[in-house]
């Protein structure tokens, strides 16, 4: 799941200044954004509602079945056909279906939300920074806890020095290595951790 | 006699911390360095500690150097990627900069630039390992450099963190990159210093113990909120409360943990709250001078 914070309205409105005055659809993705209710159908409504109050010209919010898939966006624009009307789309999803959406309506997109990390939704809470997407996937070592993204240092070989109390030194956040170290000393798999990791190859992404 | 040749020897060492300016005058660094000379082996240069934005640790060293320091420059894996580091290596040794301290590095949000990227495109494993490969003749993809570096590097561990276990593991790594030494977080309580040189003892690296002089109760208290693994007692803070001259009773404080810890390690570093005008006089209450 992609995980996606909503932008202050200010920043949206600032946005739109750079745009010629035109007809606006808020557009919800249906998957991620929705499940975290970043882009559901009260975030779209609740979004047009308060764009109407400052005066803009809003068609009635819609939510497209997934905002990186084309035959998602010809499906909506079928069953609304009002679409065409809509000048700019102002998408609440994650960056991937903003671009997305960019590329196959022709339309000027802009983003409603921001875009932080990989995670997913555990009973209502949204857990953040689950997968770096670093493409080169070891999770299996670390006892299905990636510390390429659950450690704000990536350290893949242990913790680091400001590793305290099974706190991490950035203030709010567990140490990850602290979890990883037990949940493999209670399977007795410790040996998991015992050879040295080399550093991530990030031309393997490109 | 220089740095690692104290090492081989056994001989009791003793290093000091000085911190590169705010600005482009490094004349008080300087100065604070010029009260250590004839008092240390080495003098440190820390590399934007406490992720607060300082001069490169590069050129003050340089200029330590040619003041007649040896030094130890701290590198962290925060603030480069793997080019960068190769590249302040070669430029830290060919003006005469052969000690190394690698460490994570504070994360950026502890300090004053919070927006800043975190790099850690290497962690401190496995710098150590690229250093390792540079003394070699290699560069980190296995690129023969045109000439080899000869650089002496060293760790940090934290005696006090808890759960111990996950440090030990990470500092296991670190000595199998051959690390000539270890530097240690600061030590308030010989106890868990000595349990901790104990853990290590069959490692073989000599042990440098970090020693911080209190200064007055409430930057005690303010020590155990902020630095992990920090754990002034109770007992050392309510004597400097009780003190009628606070820095005194920290330097006494200071004296006597050295004393306690002197057995179970090669050296101390000293890294005072606000510069070396004591380092002399603790130094001599250790009959260290």
């Amino acid at each position: 799941m992609i995980i996606t914070r909503p932008k202050p309205i200010e920043e949206i409105l600032t946005m739109l200044e750079k745009f010629p005055t035109s007809t606006i659809c808020v557009v919800g993705c249906g998957i991620c954004a929705r499940k975290i209710q970043t882009g559901d159908e009260a975030q779209v409504s609740s979004l047009v509602a308060q764009m109407r109050s400052h005066g803009l010209d809003m068609l009635d919010g819609k939510i497209v079945k997934h905002a990186c898939s084309a035959k998602s966006w010809d499906e909506l624009v079928d069953e609304n056909p009002a679409l065409a009307q809509a000048g700019i789309l102002l998408v609440l999803s994650c960056g991937a279906g903003v671009s997305f959406l960019g590329r196959i309506s022709g339309k000027p997109v802009l983003p409603g939300l921001n875009t932080t990390s990989i995670g997913g939704s555990l009973a209502n809470d949204t857990i953040e920074g689950v997968c770096s997407m670093c493409g080169e996937c070891n999770v299996g070592i670390y006892a299905g806890l990636c510390p390429k993204s659950g450690c704000p240092k990536s350290q893949v070989n242990g913790p680091c020095g400001g590793s305290s109390d099974g706190d991490c030194e950035v203030e709010g956040r567990k140490c990850i290595w602290v979890t990883i170290f037990d949940t493999l000393e209670g399977i007795g798999m410790l040996e998991l951790l015992d050879d040295i990791k080399p550093p991530v190859c990030h031309d393997r992404r490109l | 006699m220089g740095f690692t040749d104290a090492l081989d020897s056994g001989k009791f060492i003793v290093t000091a911390e000085v911190s590169p300016p705010r600005g482009i005058d490094i004349s008080g660094t300087l100065a604070e360095a010029g009260q250590l000379q004839g008092l240390v082996d080495a003098v440190n240069v820390t590399d934007n500690q406490r992720a607060m934005m300082r001069m490169s640790p590069i050129v003050l060293c340089h200029k330590l150097a040619e003041a007649g320091f040896e030094t130890i420059m701290h590198m962290t894996c925060r603030d480069r990627n793997r080019l960068a580091l190769q590249s302040d290596l070669l430029a830290a040794h060919a003006l005469g900069i052969y000690n190394i301290l690698v460490m994570s590095g504070d994360y950026p949000t502890m300090g004053d630039q919070p927006s800043a990227k975190p790099v850690f495109d290497l962690d401190s494993v496995q710098l150590l390992q690229l250093i390792e490969k540079m003394n070699n003749g290699f560069d980190f993809q296995d690129g023969s450099l045109d000439s080899s570096t000869s650089l002496c590097a060293g760790a940090v561990a934290n005696p006090g963190a808890r759960p111990l276990a996950p440090q030990l593991l990470k500092l296991n790594k670190k000595v199998s990159a051959k690390v000539r030494f270890i530097q240690t977080q600061a030590v308030f309580d010989a106890a868990v210093f000595n349990e901790f040189a104990d853990a290590i003892r069959s490692i073989g690296i000599p042990v440098i113990a970090g020693i911080i002089p209190l200064k007055s109760a409430r930057s005690a208290r303010s020590m155990n909120e902020k630095i992990p693994g920090v754990n002034i007692s109770e007992d050392d803070i309510e004597r400097m409360e009780a003190a009628a001259d606070p820095v005194s009773e920290g330097l006494e404080i200071a004296a006597e943990t050295i004393a306690n810890i002197r057995p179970n390690c090669q050296g101390i570093h000293i890294m005072p709250i606000g510069g070396h005008g004591n380092t002399r006089r603790l130094l001599e209450m250790c009959g260290l001078d």
